[in-house]
């Protein structure tokens, strides 16, 4: 145990001095947080501004009086739409949707002619997507009530042309509201603390081989379990560290939130940032592990970067089963490292409670792909260091 | 003092038809003593920086017998070791460390204090002379300077036998010099068992007390210089090598 603490002690030290590469690491860590919020919130505030704009981008409305008229009593402002609207549509330059009137729609209103209306709008253009539906929504409104008062005039029942009214109600709470905008914010943090992890994982493994000092390491009398233990152990403190600095970036990171809506659905306080990283620490341990069992028998440290990169890909990309499961989540979600880190932290932010057992079994998983890694390496440790 | 009786060692590369198997050693005796420098010369292939290894604990012998002190190295790895000090083929260094924390790591793998090992650093830099060097990180150290701090790291335990595999590889005239100097003093002030694989026959015939001539894995020949240019009746040591180590080739 003292051979490990010494080995740990001066892998430390080693990481430490690589300033460089260290710094970028835990920029990159700390940043993460804040930009990921700071990002969301601009998106978020964008558009409640746009629902709380209420216009309506128009084309020849003067000569529809009627649709003018209903359109203000819905509470809409109307706005005239430049001359050069297709274009600025397709550049992305105009957020909404234009609505072209024809000179003649009033008249043929008053005749009954079924006058028509075209709403234009460009599918590359994602703000004006989003106000096409509303724009369209308004318009069934008017067709309804053009439909409803002419059937009561000729004494005709409204129910007979609508049977059934439709109205829908939103049960989730406001976490889970906020949730689905901040669901990617744990894949961010696990793809931090995994490749965060990697530079210090090759260097004590391949980096070692690739400088020829792994197979004078290897002549002191000293056990092998022990040099990978500390190895091992400076790896993970460095993910750990990656860890903590990131899932505590998002404490101050709230502030930064222009969208108060969004700040005051993103719940994220201490218990949140502990629960975190009681669900990520076991995970650094276990990238630590993994990536040195992958770079031990690389010849370079190049060579590792490849074969680590292929490795790391297939643990970032477990969420996706989560992310694309048709049947939701499923029970043996929380036995596979990555997505069980990913299903749990979910469900942290959407402030479901977050069951001991499933917590376990993360931990235990994590346990698991550290001591079978841990077990490879110091069995190949001296194959490596004469190769 | 160190002993290697009837070694060998088979490689094999590669699996089902491609299957190779390399003789690496197929049988190596020799016997170093303390108080004295033995030389193990052989053409590049002969299994010299095998056999070291085998010595070292790195690589486990098919057969044979390996003895340090008398301790059966395959019996006691970890206490054989801590009585050898081995200066390989491979003498990476830790660029971002300096040459003392370099040597000092090693001390404390041998179970050294902290202070001891670093007092230890001293001593061996006034003996290599290279007392600039230890506060200096050793990234940018020339050839000379690193063999220089590798064999201190490898003696910092202060072990009975020493071990050191090609050591002039890469060293300029001046370093060469002053490693012989060391390896001198090692031998006459403390009594040190010292091997050194080469196969350079002026460090041989300079150096070493005793010569083991190993070619094609086996230890075709041993002695003192003039020992085996008697027995070959040469006056050259080149040409007696060439008889000893290429004799069976019709050379």
């Amino acid at each position: 145990m003292h051979t490990a603490w010494m080995v740990f002690v001066k892998e430390m030290v080693d990481a430490l001095r690589d300033r460089r590469t260290l710094m970028m690491v835990l920029i990159s860590a700390v940043a993460v947080g804040p930009l990921m919020l700071a990002a969301l919130s601009a998106v978020v505030s964008m558009m409640e501004e746009r629902a709380d704009a209420r216009e309506v981008m128009a084309v020849g409305l003067d000569a529809a009086p009627t649709l003018s008229n209903f359109l203000v009593r819905q509470g809409y402002t109307v706005k005239t739409a430049p001359a050069d609207y297709e274009k600025k549509l397709t550049d992305a330059k105009l957020g909404d949707p234009v609505l072209v009137v024809g000179p003649t729609f009033e008249a043929e209103l008053v005749a009954g002619e079924m006058p028509r209306v075209t709403v234009v709008t460009a599918t590359g253009n994602q703000r004006a997507q989003l106000g096409t539906r509303r724009l369209e929504t308004l318009l069934t409104g008017f067709n309804q009530e053009r439909g409803s008062l002419q059937l009561a005039l000729r004494g005709v029942p409204v129910t007979l042309a609508q049977a059934v009214e439709v109205q829908s109600r939103d049960v989730a709470s406001p976490q889970a509201r906020a949730a689905q905008l901040t669901a990617m914010l744990p894949f961010f943090i696990i793809m931090a603390v995994i490749y965060g992890a990697m530079n210090a994982g090759l260097d004590v493994t391949a980096g070692e081989r690739e400088r020829g000092s792994l197979e004078p390491l290897l002549m002191n009398p000293a056990p092998r379990w022990a040099l990978v233990l500390g190895k091992w152990g400076a790896v993970a403190m460095v993910g750990m560290a990656i860890a903590v600095l990131s899932s505590l970036s998002f404490l101050p990171g709230q502030w930064l939130m222009r969208s108060e809506e969004l700040a005051a659905l993103f719940q994220y306080g201490w218990r949140e940032a502990l629960a975190f990283l009681v669900l990520l620490l076991p995970l650094a341990g276990a990238t630590a592990a993994l990536l040195m069992a992958v770079a031990i028998r690389s010849k370079s440290f190049k060579e590792a970067q490849a074969s680590a990169t292929i490795a790391l890909m297939a643990f970032t990309m477990t969420p996706l089963i989560g992310m694309l499961s048709p049947d939701g989540e499923q029970p043996w979600h929380v036995w596979v490292p990555g997505l069980a880190q990913y299903t749990l932290m979910g469900r942290v932010l959407r402030g479901e409670g977050v069951v001991p057992t499933d917590v376990a079994a993360t931990v235990m998983a994590a346990v698991v792909v550290t001591a079978v890694s841990l077990v490879y390496v110091s069995r190949s440790l001296s194959r490596s260091a004469i190769k | 003092m160190i002993e290697v009786k009837q070694l060998s060692k088979a490689f094999t590369h590669g699996s089902g038809r491609k299957r190779q198997t390399v003789q690496a050693v197929a049988d190596v005796n020799w016997r170093a003593e303390d108080g004295a420098i033995t030389g193990l010369l052989g053409p590049n292939g002969a299994g010299k920086t095998t056999t070291l290894r085998m010595v070292a604990g790195l690589i486990a012998p098919d057969a044979g017998e390996l003895l340090v002190d008398g301790i059966s190295v395959r019996a006691q790895p970890m206490r054989a070791l801590a009585r050898l000090g081995v200066l390989s083929d491979a003498r990476g260094l830790y660029p971002r460390l300096t040459a003392r924390e370099n040597i000092v790591y090693y001390g404390r793998l041998h179970g050294m204090t902290a202070a001891a090992a670093s007092a230890r650093a001293d001593a061996l830099a006034a003996v290599l002379d290279m007392q600039a060097l230890l506060e200096r990180r050793t990234e940018g150290f020339s050839q000379g300077e690193r063999m220089k701090t590798a064999l201190a790291r490898a003696l910092v335990h202060d072990p009975q036998n020493i071990i050191l595999d090609e050591p002039t590889n890469g060293l300029d005239v001046l370093a060469t010099r002053a490693l012989r100097e060391a390896l001198r003093r090692l031998r006459d002030d403390s009594g040190k068992c010292v091997v050194f694989s080469t196969h350079i026959m002026q460090e041989v015939e300079r150096l070493c007390d005793q010569v083991v001539v190993v070619a094609h894995g086996r230890t075709v020949a041993g002695g003192t210089v003039a020992e085996l240019l008697a027995s070959t009746g040469q006056r050259d040591f080149e040409e007696a090598f060439v008889q000893l180590a290429f004799d069976k080739e019709g050379a």
